[in-house]
């Protein structure tokens, strides 16, 4: 079975900083597959190019078994890669409605003359069943930096599942979020995955644990072990990179 | 003259342009690594600074070497004074946010220029040199007041490169430029270096104004030319790198003079604008910018 | 500095509101010719010319967030290429304003092929720039474009044909009308636009770029549409202007034309529909009452600026959109 996203010796340099070396990952469809490592390892680096946020200095992108790798931002979130920011990267001064539907009108507008006049009624529907499906159903109204922050990292999430993504890449979703918050936040995860697959960025390991069905683990720009969550938890050399484990 | 002593000619005047161009750019790069703002009223201090040569002049009618004199004294010190009151009452109130600065700038300019309109008047008035003598060349002889132009710029640029590297001022300048949040953290003054390199910015771009006001002559739009042509040098240069404009200075100075001495100065502007053009299509961060902007 | 929040809820409603209140204003502009007194119809005209202008302008900076100073590099465009085909080939009104009108187009389109590489800063210096390379070359082809100076068209524009009669174009109910004909359409183009999905891209490329690449948008060729319109309706503008006052001059090609639409801009409410309209209204009458006692306009220019920037950035509209009606496009 062929990967749905494939990465062969991806590198990313910066000056003299080599970020990402040499990393090849295979993503199957569907369910979680879990990024960890220390700060610094690499990792938003590593979904930054597969995102398209800044290009690779070597290596490979497949997507869906063709080559993505010179493909601009743009055409990969359209075609499905679709990243969200670490650092909450709303639009803070529009309305959550006007935030949603920005996403959801790019999968509505169909070919030139979308552009210019939408059916307001469905794009209407499709931003209520996001907020919904997020949990911040009848926020439409509430300007963005109005929300609390938890609130806003799950806008960001309805945002990203508005473009009906295929691969969906969280990076760091439950930084700065409560317990409870963290939870919530959890289970909607775990619902999305059942439909898309997830590439998650954690810090938090309760939260891998829970979701993931496999662990990825990157020190230093390279991935030093993957598998199994249980078998990461006790692998020796995650467990000195990580100099204990928790952040 | 045949051509080869023509071109000489040419590549002199260049020289003289691409110092004093030098001068006012800096003035503006300075602003602009530190502080990150643009000044649009740049070309305005420029004007005053030669607006201020003349009345200096006409107070010591005798002898235009004291006139210059007390003009390269007088000048920057009511530029830079103009400078700080202008950063103490608007740019410190909108935050030194880019936008609300180029507007605001903007306001400054047309302020100052009809103020300069209403006192001084419309006409172009002359400034005798303060000294005047002839170089001789075989070929033609060449005003010494300009290659004394151009030694003092060069004097001022070093004086401005020894600044920035050996004191502390230049110090707490490159800190704020390199980051603003690290430079505060370790107690550098900000809000005091802004003010001062703002005023810095003025005055060199002043001091210019009062160099070459015997060359051109005194008039209330002249601070259109400089403000553009600075524009062109710090874009080519690249914004914030101080030797990115002193190098694209002397880029664009002598060709803009070389060009009007040869066809017109016009087509000069025309062609700085195409070459613009072409370094952005190549080379979008200027020749030696990190395109902060 | 530029807009307040925008209405989340219940756009359906939003929209009916919105078309009602630009009709209401159109049909006002219109019928406010038979109320006017002598004085102020071909003020009132003059304004409606000049706002479409601002109008231009706004869709690039209020809604699209990029700062230009050169804007009169459209508008001369226009404004030269409808002059210079009646003056010299005697072209008719209407195909005179299309290639006006073609002719912003084009140079905001090769303008923006280069200059949209930058951003920032670098791109506002870059418009400035290009705007007086223009400006210079107008004067340099002083035997053909009569520099400064100007040239008028009344002897080489042939009368409009309107429903079989030929009305000339001294007459001040055609200039009135075509004026208002004029900046009815950039309006409810500029309204059509902002309401439409192009418009909430541009707006979202005004707050965050990044992100709304990320979200699936070309942004570059949002802003080159952005800037393609834009160029466009300033350039219909200063076709209009040849064409109903019958003079081509390059001091519209100056930079304090490109000043202009800035501050009118400004003054009625950025990232407004009808903040332009308004704000060019005010600042004109403004000047022509201050004119009165004083040559020393600039002032008003510049104080009118720096007052706006320390003291009420949002403008006119933008305000009465903050406070009161949140659902002004």
């Amino acid at each position: 079975m062929t990967a749905l996203l494939s990465t062969r010796g991806l590198s990313k340099r910066f000056g003299g900083l080599l970020a990402v070396d040499e990393v090849s990952l295979d993503l199957p469809r569907g369910g979680v597959r879990a990024i960890i490592g220390p700060n610094g390892a690499g990792k938003t680096t590593l979904v930054s190019l597969i995102s398209g946020r800044f290009p690779a200095s070597a290596g490979q992108i497949l997507f869906k078994g063709r080559d993505i790798t010179r493909q601009r931002p743009w055409h990969r979130a359209r075609a499905g890669i679709v990243y969200t920011f670490q650092v909450t990267s709303v639009y803070a001064s529009l309305s959550c409605f006007e935030n949603v539907a920005l996403a959801a009108q790019r999968r509505l507008a169909r070919g030139a003359l979308g552009q210019l006049w939408l059916d307001e009624r469905a794009l209407q529907a499709r931003v209520a069943e996001v907020l919904a499906q997020v949990g911040l159903a009848g926020a439409g109204a509430q300007r963005a930096d109005a929300l609390p922050y938890g609130h806003q990292r799950l806008l960001e999430v309805a945002m990203s599942l508005a473009l009906e993504p295929e691969v969906l890449i969280l990076d760091e979703p439950t930084q700065g979020l409560a317990q409870a918050e963290i939870a919530a936040l959890s289970e909607r995860v775990r619902e999305i995955s059942a439909q898309v697959t997830v590439l998650l960025i954690e810090h938090n390991m309760a939260v891998v644990l829970d979701l993931a069905q496999v662990v990825t683990v990157m020190d230093r720009g390279r991935v030093i072990a993957e598998g199994a969550p249980a078998e990461i938890e006790r692998d020796a050399q995650v467990q000195r990179a990580y100099l204990g484990g928790r952040c | 003259m045949s051509f080869g002593p023509y071109l000489f000619l040419a590549f002199l005047e260049g020289t003289v342009t691409a110092f004093v161009l030098a001068l006012t750019a800096l003035g503006l790069s300075l602003v602009f690594g530190v502080m990150r703002i643009v000044n649009v009223a740049h070309g305005e201090f420029f004007m005053l600074g030669a607006v201020l040569a003349w009345y200096c002049s006409t107070l010591l009618e005798g002898s235009p070497l004291a006139g210059f004199a007390l003009a390269l004294l007088l000048a920057p010190l009511a530029v830079g004074a103009l400078a700080l009151a202008s950063d103490w009452l608007i740019l410190r109130r909108v935050n030194y946010n880019p936008e609300s600065t180029i507007v605001a700038t903007i306001g400054l300019l047309y302020i100052v220029q009809q103020l300069v309109l209403t006192f001084y008047g419309p006409e172009a008035r002359p400034v005798a040199a303060p000294v005047y003598f002839r170089v001789s060349f075989p070929w033609f002889g060449y005003s010494g007041y300009k290659l004394i132009v151009a030694g003092l710029a060069a004097a001022l640029l070093l004086a401005t490169w020894y600044a920035m590297s050996r004191t502390r001022l230049g110090l707490y300048m490159r800190a704020t430029q390199q980051d603003l949040e690290i430079a505060q953290a370790f107690g550098v003054p900000v809000r005091r270096v802004y003010a001062t390199v703002f005023a810095l910015g003025a005055m060199l771009a002043a001091v210019a104004g009062v160099l070459i006001v015997p060359v051109q002559q005194a008039h209330y739009l002249m601070g259109l030319d400089p403000l553009l042509l600075s524009f062109i040098v710090v874009i080519i240069g690249g914004l914030g790198s101080l030797k990115g404009t002193v190098v694209a200075a002397f880029l664009i100075g002598i060709s803009d003079g070389m060009i009007s001495v040869f066809f017109s100065p016009t087509l000069a502007k025309i062609l700085a604008t195409l070459l613009v053009a072409a370094v952005l299509v190549f080379r979008p961060g200027g020749l030696f910018g990190d395109n902060r902007a | 500095m530029t807009t307040g929040p925008e209405d989340g809820g219940a756009p359906r409603r939003r929209l009916g509101r919105v078309v009602a209140l630009h009709l209401a204003i159109v049909a006002a502009l219109f019928l406010a010719q038979f109320l006017l007194p002598a004085y102020h119809y071909t003020n009132v005209a003059r304004i409606m010319v000049l706002a479409t202008f601002a109008i231009g302008y706004n869709v690039l900076f209020g809604y699209t967030g990029l700062m230009s100073l050169g804007h009169a590099m459209f508008f001369a465009a226009g404004m030269y290429a409808t002059g210079l085909s009646v003056y010299y080939f005697e072209v008719t009104a209407v195909p005179a304003l299309a290639l006006g009108v073609l002719a912003g187009a084009v140079v905001a389109a090769l303008f923006g092929l280069v200059a949209l590489r930058t951003s920032g800063v670098s791109f506002l210096i870059v418009t400035l720039m290009f705007a007086q390379a223009l400006y210079l070359t107008i004067l340099y082809f002083n035997e053909i474009t009569f520099g400064d100076q100007g040239f008028t068209l009344s002897r080489a524009l042939a009368p409009l044909n309107v429903a079989g009669t030929a009305v000339p174009f001294s007459e001040p109910a055609l200039k009135y009308n075509g004026a208002w004909l004029v900046v009815s359409l950039a309006l409810l183009v500029s309204a059509a636009l902002a309401a439409s999905p192009i418009g909430r891209v541009l707006v979202a490329v005004r707050e965050n770029e990044e992100r709304t690449r990320l979200l699936g948008y070309n942004t570059f060729a949002y802003k080159l549409l952005a800037l393609v319109v834009s160029g466009a309706i300033a350039a219909a503008s200063g076709a209009a202007y040849a064409l109903l006052f019958s003079y081509v001059g390059a001091t519209f090609g100056s930079i304090l034309y490109s000043i202009y639409p800035l501050l009118w801009t400004l003054l009625g409410g950025a990232g407004t529909t009808l903040g332009p309209l308004v704000g060019t209204g005010v600042m004109y009458y403004l000047i022509d009452v201050t004119s009165g006692w004083t040559s020393a306009y600039l002032f008003v220019v510049g104080g009118s600026l720096l007052a706006l920037v320390l003291w009420f950035p949002l403008g006119i509209m933008g305000a009465v959109r903050a406070r009161w009606l949140r659902w002004l496009p």
